[in-house]
């Protein structure tokens, strides 16, 4: 009986065929920390990013991706508006397909006055299993994971959002308040692993 | 014309444009210009039905986009896959996660994949993080996105990111046994 047990809890496990990452940090439980480079080359410690601000906003994002791009504007513009109240946006390129270079000049292009890092072969991605840009992960100061999710339920257009997720989770916590929303879905382009 | 003649004018008319248009469209199919079309809108509800009105089949039901370059590159195996196991109970849905404004690409895109199996678009309205957890709680919204569903219409597997035509069909041989 215990085989057949064990034999329906592996088939459950492989029912659900993603690739094998890292499990997701669940909301509250510790941030993986990393080391990373920005693509124009400064380091960038997590640890180190979490000291020095209330929040962190880790956003996987994209140069291709028309969902990733669609949050262009709305990226740059919240991370120069939280950054006054001591956040820190940072993006995250995960994808493969897309190499520093091109993602030094599509930062350049959108004005991103955030640090946009690197992620050589994923490693980061897989750490947080972030499978989709933009897809956005709120790190408190004590290292534990917030929020997990979108931005907002409409990348396509900025005036038609009802749901200001991230920015509602922002708000919440700025005040002192526990974030009511703190996990949400959207769709996106898959992250291009190596 | 005599007022007596219209009545009868009318009823041929009535009969003769559909007629006419039955051929026209016939002709089109046995020419192989007609381009596959998209079999409608669907929420939630609507693909469960969808899903539903295949029981007894194993379901594939692929979620893709036309900006999604996996999406696009997966295709092809998808139409593939669908020909060689139609005959032994294999369906296969597609569902367009385009958005309306996207509607000639999306039909572009089926025109010249030329898929033998049904194509819907997701309707727009709602919360997509409802639509996205009414397919799998565990499913992020990346795409591409399939999952497979058993003869017995209960959902077997989902297969996140692009897959191979080996995986996909990996997936449907494992419950046609």
């Amino acid at each position: 009986m215990k085989t057949l047990r064990l034999g329906l809890a592996l088939l459950g496990i492989a029912a659900f065929a993603l690739p094998t990452f890292a499990d997701a940090p669940a909301i509250g439980a510790a941030a993986p920390v990393f080391d990373l480079k920005s693509v124009d080359g400064k380091p960038f410690s997590l640890a180190d990013a979490e000291k020095s601000n209330a929040y962190v906003v880790l956003m996987f994002i994209a140069t291709q991706c028309p969902y990733s791009n669609g949050y262009n504007d709305r990226m740059r513009d919240m991370a120069a508006a939280y950054a006054k109240k001591g956040v820190l946006f940072v993006g995250i390129n995960s994808n493969n397909t897309e190499s520093v270079e091109e993602t030094a000049a599509h930062a350049k292009q959108h004005g991103f006055g955030f640090p946009v890092l690197k992620d050589p072969g994923n490693k980061v991605a897989d750490l947080y299993d972030a499978r989709r840009t933009p897809e956005v992960y709120v790190i408190g100061k004590d290292g534990k994971l917030l929020y997990h999710g979108r931005i907002d339920d409409n990348s396509n257009d900025a005036a038609k959002v009802t749901s200001p997720d991230l920015k509602n989770a922002l708000d919440a916590l700025l005040a002192g308040q526990t974030v009511s929303k703190t996990e949400t879905k959207a769709f996106g382009c898959t992250i291009k692993r190596a | 014309m005599p007022s007596s003649a219209l009545p009868a004018l009318r009823a041929w008319w009535k009969r003769a444009v559909p007629a006419a248009l039955l051929v026209l469209s016939s002709s089109a199919l046995a020419f192989g210009v007609e381009a596959p079309k998209l079999s409608g809108e669907v929420d939630a509800k609507g693909l469960a039905d969808a899903i539903a009105k295949n029981k007894g089949k194993v379901v594939l039901v692929n979620f893709w986009a036309t900006w999604c370059v996996p999406c696009r590159e997966e295709f092809p195996d998808l139409v593939r896959l669908e020909k060689a196991y139609r005959a032994r109970g294999v369906a296969v849905l597609g569902v367009s996660i385009d958005l309306p404004k996207d509607m000639a690409k999306v039909e572009k895109f089926l025109s010249a994949s030329a898929p033998d199996f049904p194509n819907y678009i997701k309707r727009v309205g709602g919360d997509d993080q409802d639509f996205i957890e009414s397919v799998d709680p565990k499913w992020g919204g990346e795409l591409p996105f399939t999952a497979v569903y058993g003869r017995d219409g209960k959902k077997a597997q989902v297969l996140s990111g692009k897959q191979s035509y080996g995986s996909f069909e990996k997936a449907v041989k494992s419950l046609l046994r």
